[in-house]
Parts: structure tokens; sequence; C-alpha cells
């Protein structure tokens, strides 16, 4: 199917879904008190932007998120790069990081709560415990999974191991990373939103928890939607960024949320 | 060193794997070999004898368990600095253009990229490449990949070169040009060429010395063969020459056993 048609019947299931809940809602057959309205839905997110005060929380769900992308991106590259490298480390650490890994993260929220305190740096720790494991298996599993061939053939050109790290590992690894990092931005974004929810002052989170305190449905509502424009937004921009680094590659690209 | 010294000398080598089932494979033992400098040698074999375990072993990639590996009368130890390689598989970098590919090994070199760049230049002309500089491997032809890796190898300027098979995957017509090509890069220079290949007419056809390897486990030198066919050699008719189709009988009969050897 050519990309016009997809993109019809995508705008197309998204009306049919959004006029069955408005016409829902209008014959009476959803609560508006449990469902609100998509009219309803979006006047509120106009009005939180026209007054403004929504830019002060989207601003800090924004760069909690991309403090924890890079803080948590950063780690899993590197660590991925050395125990991929050193696999001794990885035999020893390994049980470890399975297990640091299957903790539920809403379970560590309180505790960083208590650590890190109700600013903004108990939810980036939050979004890097989620964001560092992506990053960090997709690592390690693209380091391995380079072809020993182009190891060899760049070593016998005349590379030591800082040349080989820089002209084969990072950039056949680049595909993986680039795939766990469109996937990572969105967890963060979830990560810190959910951190904001459980203890904050501000941020999205915070202001989904504020209307729910109410009953306001359409207001936690008005919430996710701003949510969901933004992760899909950052989707798209890292799909961009990954298709100009990944141009060497023929095909369609794996992975991703956005093209 | 002079010339006529020995480019690789290879004494008493073995080399073991372990099988996937925890058993032990030898696949070579004690390989005697010694390379002339300047000379075009190919090492024919069966299938899965260990040629190119022993290709991997004069480049130092690979340890053997036994033996001396001598490269103009030094013992070699670590990757092999005198030599380039040109892989059976596709060894060219993904993610690099060609001219980004074929300059890789003077820029690993510390030569500035301004100059790598201009003589990697000359290397895609005289390959046949030009106005694909800028394209990706993934965009060419096997043919053309080929071309690209052996620029790739040539641009170093080594003393010996490694080849494994190097136009194994190529049609027919295809491979005679690139061997055409390839024999006329290497005439004239000084350069020691060990070319590997389980085709004997290919072997003869290139070659200054053809050297037979058993079947394995335990393959081992037991057979050299100087070919005496004048050079330059044209490719295309040379293996309907009566000297060709004598020599190609007399190895053939003791390869043939081998191949009969190996278990497929
Ligand atoms: N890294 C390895 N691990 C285990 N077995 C190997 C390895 N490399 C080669 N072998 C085995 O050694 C034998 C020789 O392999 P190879 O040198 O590739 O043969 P050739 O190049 O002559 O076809 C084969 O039986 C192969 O299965
Ligand atoms: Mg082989």
């Amino acid at each position: 199917m050519s990309r016009r048609k997809v993109l019809a019947c995508r705008i197309l299931v998204g009306a049919v879904l959004i006029g069955l809940w408005q016409s829902g809602a209008a014959l009476g057959v959803l609560d508006r008190f449990f469902f609100s309205r998509p009219s309803d839905i979006v006047g509120r997110v106009w009005e939180l932007f026209a007054r403004g005060g929504v830019w002060t929380h989207l601003g800090v769900t924004l760069a909690e998120a991309l403090l924890s992308f890079a803080i948590g991106g950063l780690a899993g590259v590197l660590g991925g790069f050395l125990l991929a490298r050193r696999p001794l480390l990885s035999a020893v650490l390994d049980p470890y990081i399975r297990v640091a890994n299957s903790l539920p993260r809403v379970v560590l929220a309180p505790i960083f709560l208590l650590w890190f305190g109700l600013g903004i740096w108990s939810k980036v720790a939050l979004g890097v415990t989620v964001v560092f494991f992506i990053v960090f298996f997709n690592t390690y599993q693209g380091v391995k999974d380079v072809d020993p061939v182009l190891l060899d053939n760049v070593r016998m050109l005349g590379a030591n191991e800082r040349q080989l790290t820089r002209h084969v590992l990072i950039p056949s690894a680049l595909g993986w990373i680039f795939s766990s990092l469109q996937i990572s931005l969105g967890f963060a974004i979830i990560a810190v939103v959910v951190g904001e929810y459980l203890g904050s002052s501000s941020g999205i989170g915070y202001m989904i928890a504020q209307a729910e305190g109410v009953f306001d449905t359409t207001g936690v509502f008005a919430g996710m939607a701003i949510l969901a424009v933004f992760v899909l937004a950052a989707g798209a921009l890292m799909a961009r960024l990954e298709r100009w680094l990944l141009r060497w590659k023929p095909g369609p690209r794996a992975g991703g949320f956005v093209d | 060193m002079s010339e006529r010294a020995a480019a690789v000398e290879i004494h008493g080598v073995s080399r073991h794997f372990r099988t996937p089932e925890g058993g032990l494979y030898q696949a070579l033992a004690d390989i005697q070999l010694s390379v002339r400098a300047g000379s075009f040698v190919s090492l024919v074999g069966p299938s899965g004898c260990g040629k190119s375990t022993l290709l991997n072993i004069i480049a130092g990639l690979l340890a053997a368990d036994r033996g001396r590996v001598e490269i103009f009368g030094r013992p070699l130890s670590g990757i092999n600095r005198r030599a380039a390689y040109m892989f059976q598989q596709d060894a060219l970098l993904p993610w690099k253009t060609v001219t980004e590919n074929i300059a890789l090994g003077l820029e690993l070199r510390g030569v500035v990229a301004g100059e790598a760049r201009a003589r990697a230049a000359e290397w895609i002309e005289r390959v046949g490449l030009r106005h694909f500089g800028g394209s990706y491997p993934f965009q060419l032809s096997g043919g053309m990949r080929k071309r690209a890796a052996m620029a790739q190898v040539f641009i170093t300027d080594p003393d010996i070169l490694l080849m494994d098979e190097p136009f194994g995957a190529l049609d027919v017509h295809t491979r005679q040009r690139m061997e055409t090509e390839a024999l006329a890069l290497w005439s004239g220079t000084s350069k020691t060429v060990i070319f590997v290949t389980h085709d004997l007419e290919e072997a003869i056809a290139l070659s200054d010395e053809v050297v037979i390897l058993s079947a394995g486990p335990g393959s081992h030198v037991i057979g050299r063969h100087a070919i005496p066919l004048a050079r330059p050699r044209n490719l295309i008719d040379i293996r309907t020459d009566a000297d060709f189709a004598e020599i190609y009988r007399a190895l053939w009969s003791s390869l043939r056993q081998e191949v009969l050897r190996t278990r497929v």
C-alpha cells in the first residue's frame, strides 16, 4: 500500500474512534462524568495552552525526560560497550544486572522520593533506571552482533583497539542503539510522569494527579493528550535523526514509532 | 634483507578447533611451507581442509598450537604488519562509502585525510569504479564490491597479499576479468601473493607455484608444483593451452584423491 493510503487509513481510524466516543457521550451511552467528551478535552487543552499555565509543567516534564534520557542513554551505551568487550566482567555481573532489571520501577519511585526529594531529581532517577537497561541491553547485543570478518579486515588494515571501536564497533552497534533510543525516549517520558504523579509539585504527571483529585476527568484526558502528542513528536524527531545516521543501510529500517 | 629470502616460512604448524559437540578437530597438522618473495603461490585443497585457517595463521589473526611462522626471516607474533588480506566474504564496511573504505588503510596509518582521499581516488580509477566513490557497498554489484576490496588492500602497498577465494562468489566471466586485473596489479611489483582457492584451474592459471593440501582432519602439504607457464598470461585462452592441460592432469591426479577423501 502506498504511504498516502496508509496515512489516510490511519486518520480514518482515529476519526472513527473519536467520533464513536463523541456520539456515545452525546447519546448518553458514555457517562460524561467518567468518560468526558473529545470536544471538551480539545477545549480544555486549548484553554490550558491559552492561559499558559501548562507551559511550566510541560517544561519540567521535558527537562526531566531529557535528563534521564541523556544520563541513562550515555550510561547504557558505555556499560554495554564495556561489558561486550570484557566477557569476564560481563559473566560476573550478569545475574546482578538481571535482578536489577527485573525490579518493578513503580516500587522504586517512593524510595527515590526519599533519597532525592520532591524535585526533579527523583523523577530523573526513575527515568534513568528505565532508559539505562533498554539502551544497555541493545548496545551489548549490537557490539556482540558485529561481523567478525569486518573486525579482522580492519585489524589487518592496521587498526588499533581504539580505531576498531571507532570504525567498526560503534557504527555497527548504532542500528541497535538507535532503535533502543527511540523506544527509551518514550519510556523516559512515561517514567518521569509516573514519578510526578506519585509525588511532586509540577509537571504533566502532577497536573493529571491534581485533576484526578477533584474527579476532573476532562483534565486527566487533557493531560494524557498533551503527553501523547509530546511522545509522538519526540519519536518522530528521533526517527529522522536515525534515518540520517543510518543512511548506509539498505531498505526500510527496523523499529521506531513514526516514519 | 635479500630478495631471495622467503617471504613466508612455516615450520610444523598445527591447529585444532573445539567442535560444538565438545570434541577436538585437528584442522592442520605439521604444515611445512616456504613461499619465495615476489612469487604468486596458490594453496589448493578440498573444501574444509583448512586453507582459510592457514591463511589466518599467516595473517596473525589466529595463533598456531604448535610450530613457527616467519615473515621475511622474523618470527611472527600478533598481526602480520607486512601483509594485507582479501577475505572470502564481503569485508567492506557497509557504513563507509567506496572512497572511505579504500582510504581507510591509509587513514589508520595516520595519513592526513586529504591525501588519503586523493590516493583513494586514484585507486578508484585503477579498479574501474569511477563515479562510484560516493556509493555505499549495498549499492554496488558483487563484482564492483570485489574491485573496491582489491583497491582497499592494494592501497597500503603491502609486501604480502593474502587472498582467500576472493572471486569464488562471482560468475565465470566477472571472475575471469577480476583475475586478469588482479594479475595486472601484481605483475611488475615485488609483492608476494598467497592465493587460496579450491579451483585447480584458477590456481594453475594464476600462479608460479601450486601447493596442494590434503583433506582434513590433519591437513598437511602433499605436493608443491612449479607452474612453468610464461608470463604475461592470457587468462581467457590459457585453459585451452596444451601445456596447461598437461599440468592440470598431473596435479589433478594428486588432488583428486583428496577431494574423494573429503566427507561431504
Ligand atoms: N573458529 C572455528 N571453530 C571451530 N572449527 C573451525 C573454526 N574455523 C575452522 N574450523 C574448522 O576447521 C576446518 C577447516 O576450516 P577452514 O580453514 O575454513 O577450511 P577451508 O578454508 O579449507 O574451506 C573445518 O572443518 C572447519 O569446520
Ligand atoms: Mg575457506
